[in-house]
Formats: structure tokens, C-alpha cells, sequence
């Protein structure tokens, strides 16, 4: 089903900056996304993340940089000028109007006849499951509901970006999960480029082509869902995208391999690092992800393992957290099956196997 | 609320809820005790209200045709200048608090000064302004007068009402297309649309009545009923034709009311004047 009459555009975002008084929201911010390209700002409140995406839409003008869509340069324009479709947190459906005058309304502007807008509106119910809402009130509709017509609203009259403002934040748990990949369904159908704002990195993961890291109104990675959780850049993507055991550590290449010398003596290979650690002695973390921390029976010998203590076992359903005290190298978090760790009682002696790590720069205090 | 209803009623939470039934009965009949007295008086031909008494229309009957003169010059000043005053308030409301005008807290306070002045000293004013301009006891000037103070308080209600609704929805439109005036058209005017008729009906109430501010500038040629009543009862008492026209009063205000009420439904009327929210 192809509902865009015209073709997805890239989107070239040049050196954008904005500042509020003393405040740096953006800091000189360049990104480039491909046609049709889903791509998700992630980041903590204040990151810049809906800064930048106010900038794109027109609602805030920006200190400096360009904004082009393809080749034409849009941040001159007006917000009414620049065929964005814009889906907000509140969603700001027009309580006065039905839902198909909701999702009529960019084309009622166009100046579309009836009755092309009124196939343009069944078209789009039927994308987001609403056929048959049409005549209904916002209010009538659930939150999920209402959420999709925003959706199918910004999405009417073939905008050239669409930017999704934290969409989901309004949702219970258990609808976010289904909505989640219910816009990653509609926007691929839809083909429309489009980027996602979201301070929450299990949504990022889930539904994006690329992440775009942000922190402190700068850009701290970039790349697919993949790259950024198995290969953080920074000390700031490894803290922030999935959970991690963070050590203390120099780097050591004198031997060929990487190796982590760890503070308590401990020396430990690495199976990746970031870019730009290249040199012995450099200040690293040491990253472990607790799901690549397997746990042994005791009885196993010390070939590759690391001996250990079970401190505390938190049940979350299907996994188990399980806080290690480990020799050599202090406490470090687990994240097992929780058949797998059922009956490990609290004060065992265990081994450890380390499966999979990873390493950042850190920083100087 | 429901789980208060619930809940066990104890004798300190039943002698509480009766506490405040009694204070709450006491005010309202406060309140409604005037209106009360001069619509059975308005019945009864005489202020001296008794019990039981013969009810009968003979004081509506008698009302002279120079207080329906009255009447209707009020009832036509005060709608006009409710109209007025609103098409120039919502605008001008809608620039101070989304134009982020420099200043703007200083010009809604200035806007304020026709409320809080006496109205004594603004009808003064109004008339060295009014008698050089001829407008001074004529229909235009009673309304302009009027148009004065209905600004202000039509300026005080839709900047609020304008607070209160989020801008999302404009900026929503505006991304969709819509220009700033195709966006006040078609999606902020409809949004506050009930809080501005309650707004109305405010300013159109506090029109009628309006005394004071009035009292230098009406003359024969210009006689809001407020004064006309005014002067008939300083010259010859309470006659029965004066209480049967406030009783008219009364009623026009209980009309206004339903109106508006039965327009918006009573969401809205139970004393909100916020827009409604999505």
C-alpha cells in the first residue's frame, strides 16, 4: 500500500544552534536522515531533544544553521509553510472537531475538493484501524484511539517530515508496548521520514532505523539500535541505553589484546572498545552488561571464571538481577533466566563467566 | 467523593456535614433574600411584603410607557455594548498573551482602571469628555460609556480564558497549515467560545444595572432604566409600577441565564469561565 503520492525527502540538518540566555539548548548540530528513515532523538529532559525538534517544525526559530528538506531550505518558513506533520504529547486533537475534520484539517488548508478529502480520510482511518471512527469526537476515543488520529493526522497530506513529540508518554505500559509497534508498522507503510523524540531508550530501541544519543544539547552517538547498545561511544551512552556494570579501569595493548586492569588488581580482555582508545594507560570503564554475566556452579574450576558471592537476588519475572561480589573485581550485577537461578540461594559461592564487554573513555573528573 | 459517601458517617463527621449545610443554606439565602423580597412585592404592589397576601399583576399593568422607553434604550446600550466590547477584546486578549507583548502585565493592570476607579469619578470624567463632543445624554454616549467598562471586563476574561487553553492546539493547526488568522478562526474562537459566552453574559448583566457611571451622562434624551427608577423614587417613593419593572429585571437576568446555560450545557456553568480542555 504506498499512501504517499509524493516521494519520501531526506533531511539535512546543518550546524543548528540555540541558546537560551546562558543556556545552551543546542549545541552546533549537524545530522542527515535518509528519505523514509526512521529516526529517534533520545535523551534525558533538558538533552535538547524537543529544543531541535521545535526548530524543524518552526515553532522556534534558531540562532544559526540551515534546515533543508532534499534541497529546498525550510527554516525560513513559517510553520504553516513547512509540510510538517507534527503528532504531540497531548496530542492536541480539536475537541470541536470530529475525527475525520481532525484529519481532514491539513487538507481542508491545502484547499483538497470534498471529495478527494473525504477518500484521503478513509484511506487513512483504515492505516491506523479506525474505520468507521470518522463521525466520532476525540473525546469519545480511548487514549490509544486518540493517539492514532493525531497520527493519521500528521500524516494526511503527505508531509515531507514527520516528527513524533514523546507520543507514547501519555499511554498505560501495557498499550505503549502495542502502539509502539503499531507507529513503527503505520510509518513504514506510510513511508514517511520521520523522527521520534523519546527520553525512553526501550522505545528507541524498539522502533527506530538510527538513534540519535543526545545529552547536554549535543550529539553523543549516533547509530542503529544495535550499535548503540552492544558498542556505546561514550561513557554517557553506556550509562544511559540498557543497564551496565561500570568498572573503573586502564587500558593495556601491550600484549596484543586488549586487556582492563582493573583498580582492585583484576585484569580482565575486552571484546570491544570505542573508537579512539588506543593507547596503554588510558582511563577507561570497563562496561558489563549483566546479561553477559553468567553464573556457574562453584564445583566448576577457575579456568576462565572468576570466583564469587551471591549479595541479593531481585525477581522480576522472567529474569533474576543477581548482585555479585566478585574477587578481584567487587560487586557487579547479574541479569539471569530466573529458571536459571531459581533455587541459588543468597551468600552462595558461585563462578562467574564473563561472556561479552566493552569499554569507554572515562573522563577525567 | 464516592468513597467519602462510603465511608462511616461518625456523629463529628455528621454534625460537620450538617455545620456547613446551615452555613451554606444561610448564604445562599443571603444572597437570593432581595431578589426574593422584590419579586413578591413586585405581586403583592407595595414593598411591605405579608403573608398571606393577594398576588396579582395590577403593578406590571401600570408601568408608564417612559419606563419601557427605558428598558428597551438599556436593554439595546448594554447588548451593543457587550458586542463591541468582546469583538475588540478577544483579538486584543489573544495578542497580549500570545504575542508575549514587552509590557503586557502593565497594560492588562491599566485595563483594570475602569473597574477600580469609582465609577462616580469615570461618569465625571466621561462627561468633560462627552459635553464638547455633544455625546453627553444621548443614546451613543450611554453606550460608549458602557463600552468602557465592558472592555475591561471583557479584556480580564478571555485573557484568562486564553491562558487557560493550551497552546498546543494552535501550534497543531499552524503545522497543519493554517495561518494565524485561519488558526483564531478556526480553532481558538471555538475553543473559548464558552467561556465567552459566560463572558457576555457577565458583562451584559453588569450593563443593565450599570448606575453610577451613568448618572452624569444620561439626561432625558438618554435614560438608562436604572436612573429612570432612580429618580422616580427619590421624587415620589416606592411606587408599586417601580417594583414590578426591577421584578423585569430579575427576570431578564434569569433569561440570560438559562440561555447561556441551556446553550453550553451545564458543564460549563457552574461558575467556570475556562475554555474546555482536549
Amino acid at each position: 500500500m504506498n499512501m504517499s503520492s509524493n516521494a519520501a525527502q531526506p533531511v539535512h540538518i546543518d550546524r543548528v544552534r540555540k541558546v537560551f540566555g546562558e543556556f545552551v539548548a543546542v549545541r552546533e548540530m549537524s545530522l542527515n536522515i535518509e528519505a523514509g528513515e526512521f529516526v529517534t532523538f533520545l535523551g534525558p529532559s533538558g538533552c535538547g531533544k524537543s529544543t531541535t525538534l521545535k526548530m524543524l517544525s518552526g515553532l522556534l526559530p534558531q540562532d544559526s544553521g540551515e534546515i533543508r528538506f532534499g534541497s529546498k531550505r525550510i527554516d525560513m518558513l513559517p510553520p504553516n509553510k513547512r509540510n510538517i506533520g507534527l503528532v504531540f504529547q497531548n496530542y492536541a486533537l480539536f475537541p470541536h472537531m470530529s475525527v475525520a475534520e481532525n484529519i481532514a484539517f491539513g487538507l481542508r488548508m491545502r484547499g483538497w475538493s470534498r471529495a478527494d478529502k473525504e477518500r484521503r480520510v478513509e484511506e487513512l482511518l483504515q492505516l491506523v484501524r479506525l474505520e468507521g471512527l470518522g463521525s466520532r469526537k476525540p473525546e469519545q476515543l480511548s487514549g490509544g484511539q486518540q493517539q492514532r488520529v493525531a497520527v493519521a493526522r500528521a500524516l494526511a497530506f503527505n508531509p515531507d517530515l514527520v516528527l513524533l513529540d514523546e507520543p507514547l508518554s501519555n499511554l498505560d505500559a501495557k498499550l505503549r508496548e502495542q502502539v509502539r509497534l503499531d507507529l513503527r508498522d503505520i510509518q513504514r507503510k506510510a513511508n514517511q521520514t520521520t523522527i521520534f523524540v523519546t527520553h525512553d531508550q526501550v522505545e528507541a530501541l524498539v522502533m527506530s532505523d538510527r538513534i540519535v544519543l543526545m545529552n547536554k544539547g549535543g550529539i553523543e552517538q549516533v547509530g542503529t539500535p544495535f550499535d548503540l547498545y552492544a558498542t556505546p561511544a561514550t561513557e554517557f551512552a553506556a550509562r544511559f541505553v540498557g543497564a551496565n556494570n561500570l568498572l573503573a579501569a586502564a587500558l593495556d595493548l601491550t600484549s596484543g589484546q586488549a586487556l582492563a586492569r582493573l583498580g582492585t588488581g583484576g585484569v580482565l580482555p575486552l571484546s570491544t572498545r570505542a573508537s579512539g582508545l588506543d593507547k596503554t594507560g588510558m582511563d577507561i570503564w570497563y562496561c558489563l552488561r549483566p546479561e553477559h554475566v553468567a553464573i556457574r556452579p562453584a564445583s566448576e574450576g577457575t579456568e576462565g571464571l572468576y570466583a564469587a558471592r551471591v549479595l541479593d537476588k531481585i525477581y522480576q519475572g522472567t529474569t533474576v538481577l543477581v548482585d555479585l561480589d566478585v574477587y578481584d573485581l567487587g560487586s557487579i550485577r547479574a541479569e539471569r533466566p530466573a529458571l536459571e537461578v531459581g533455587d541459588l540461594p543468597v551468600g552462595a559461592d558461585v563462578r562467574v563467566q564473563i561472556e561479552r564487554s566493552h569499554a569507554v573513555a572515562r573522563p577525567s573528573k | 467523593m464516592s468513597a467519602m459517601a462510603r465511608s462511616r458517617l461518625t456523629p463529628g463527621l455528621f454534625f460537620g456535614r450538617a455545620a456547613l449545610i446551615i452555613y451554606l443554606l444561610i448564604m445562599v439565602l443571603w444572597l437570593t433574600f432581595p431578589v426574593v423580597l422584590v419579586l413578591l412585592a413586585s405581586f403583592q404592589g407595595t414593598l411591605e411584603v405579608s403573608f398571606p397576601a393577594p398576588i396579582n399583576l395590577d403593578a406590571y399593568k401600570t408601568i408608564p410607557p417612559a419606563y419601557w422607553e427605558a428598558f428597551w434604550f438599556t436593554i439595546r446600550a448594554a447588548l451593543l455594548a457587550t458586542g463591541i466590547a468582546l469583538v475588540v477584546a478577544i483579538p486584543a486578549a489573544w495578542g497580549m498573551v500570545r504575542g508575549k507583548l514587552a509590557g503586557r502585565r502593565a497594560i492588562s493592570s491599566l485595563v483594570l482602571i475602569p473597574d477600580v476607579v469609582p465609577q462616580l469619578i469615570l461618569g465625571i470624567a466621561l462627561l468633560t469628555v462627552f459635553i464638547p463632543l455633544r455625546l453627553s445624554n444621548s443614546f451613543l454616549g450611554v453606550m460608549l460609556a458602557l463600552v468602557a467598562l465592558s472592555l475591561s471586563t471583557g479584556l480580564r476574561f478571555t485573557e484568562a480564558l486564553l491562558e487557560g487553553l493550551p497552546e498546543e492546539y494552535e501550534h497543531a493547526a499552524q503545522s497543519l497549515g493554517a495561518n494565524k488568522l485561519t488558526t483564531f478562526r478556526l480553532v481558538v474562537l471555538p475553543l473559548v467560545a464558552p467561556g465567552v459566552a459566560i463572558a457576555a453574559l457577565f458583562i451584559f448583566m453588569q450593563n443593565l444595572i450599570t448606575f453610577e457611571l451613568l448618572f452624569f451622562i444620561s439626561g432625558p434624551n438618554a435614560t438608562p432604566i436604572a436612573i429612570r427608577l432612580f429618580s422616580d423614587i427619590i421624587d415620589r417613593g416606592v411606587v408599586p409600577y417601580a417594583v414590578a419593572m426591577a421584578g423585569i429585571l430579575v427576570y431578564v437576568a434569569i433569561a440570560f441565564y438559562t440561555l447561556v446555560a441551556v446553550a453550553l450545557g451545564p458543564k460549563y456553568m457552574a461558575g467556570s469561565v475556562m475554555s474546555r480542555k482536549g
